[in-house]
């Protein structure tokens, strides 16, 4: 008498402790096509965790290209152009004079160098005489 | 793989000094003076022996002394 009660009272707790949690998946959660871009320079921050769609950098291993969900990596850069593909579809390139690149887990992209420029900020008659300089 | 920067005897630092420098140099007038001032360096050592101070000494000077001498042995 008494154990069919427990088996009773067992019975009605069962269903409310397995109720299925909500499989529900809201925008936030949803994967996102953007990556993360900081580019950082020891005095000024370029970018700063902004969503962009795609950025090309020149590696020691040769040019690349990276978006959402690279595998992570990290590598040496040369002095050379960095094209950052916006949002907006629109892109930007950046003179960088070398340092590192480093792909993270989650879609960050975190760029170290000295010095980045935009190539407005470059003169063609400095870059001349500097060239003819060399020689 | 082999560097061009480490066989000729610079420090990877020293590399990235040197590919800033030339960066700098090649600005507009107006973005370069900016720049240029963070290119300077002018730490000064000496050395204490005795509780006498030694030869006041630039570091850059003494670093490029110092690479030169090590250039190419490795």
């Amino acid at each position: 008498m008494n154990s069919l009660r427990v088996a009773r009272a067992a019975a009605r707790i069962r269903p409310s402790t397995f109720v299925a949690p909500l499989q529900r998946r809201s925008y936030a959660d949803a994967v996102s096509d953007k990556i993360k871009l900081t580019l950082a320079l020891p005095h000024q921050s370029i970018y700063k965790s902004t969503d962009v769609v795609q950025v090309n950098i020149p590696a020691e291993s040769g040019e690349m290209g990276v978006l959402a969900n690279h595998v992570p990596s990290i590598e040496q850069l040369k002095p050379g152009l960095v094209e950052i593909i916006e949002e907006s579809g629109g892109s930007k390139q950046y003179f960088l004079s070398g340092g590192f690149a480093i792909v993270q887990p989650g879609s960050q992209l975190s760029i170290n160098a000295v010095e980045g420029f935009p190539l407005d900020d470059f003169s063609a008659d400095v870059l001349e005489s500097l060239q003819a300089s060399l020689k | 793989m082999a560097f061009a920067w480490k066989a000729s005897g610079l420090t990877y630092n020293r590399y990235l000094a040197v590919a800033a420098r030339v960066v700098r140099r090649s600005l507009k007038e107006q973005p370069r003076l900016q720049a240029e001032r963070r290119g300077e360096m002018e730490l000064r050592f000496a050395k204490w022996e005795s509780g006498k101070q030694g030869e006041n000494k630039s570091l850059a000077e003494v670093n490029a002394a110092d690479m030169a001498e090590h250039a190419g042995k490795e």
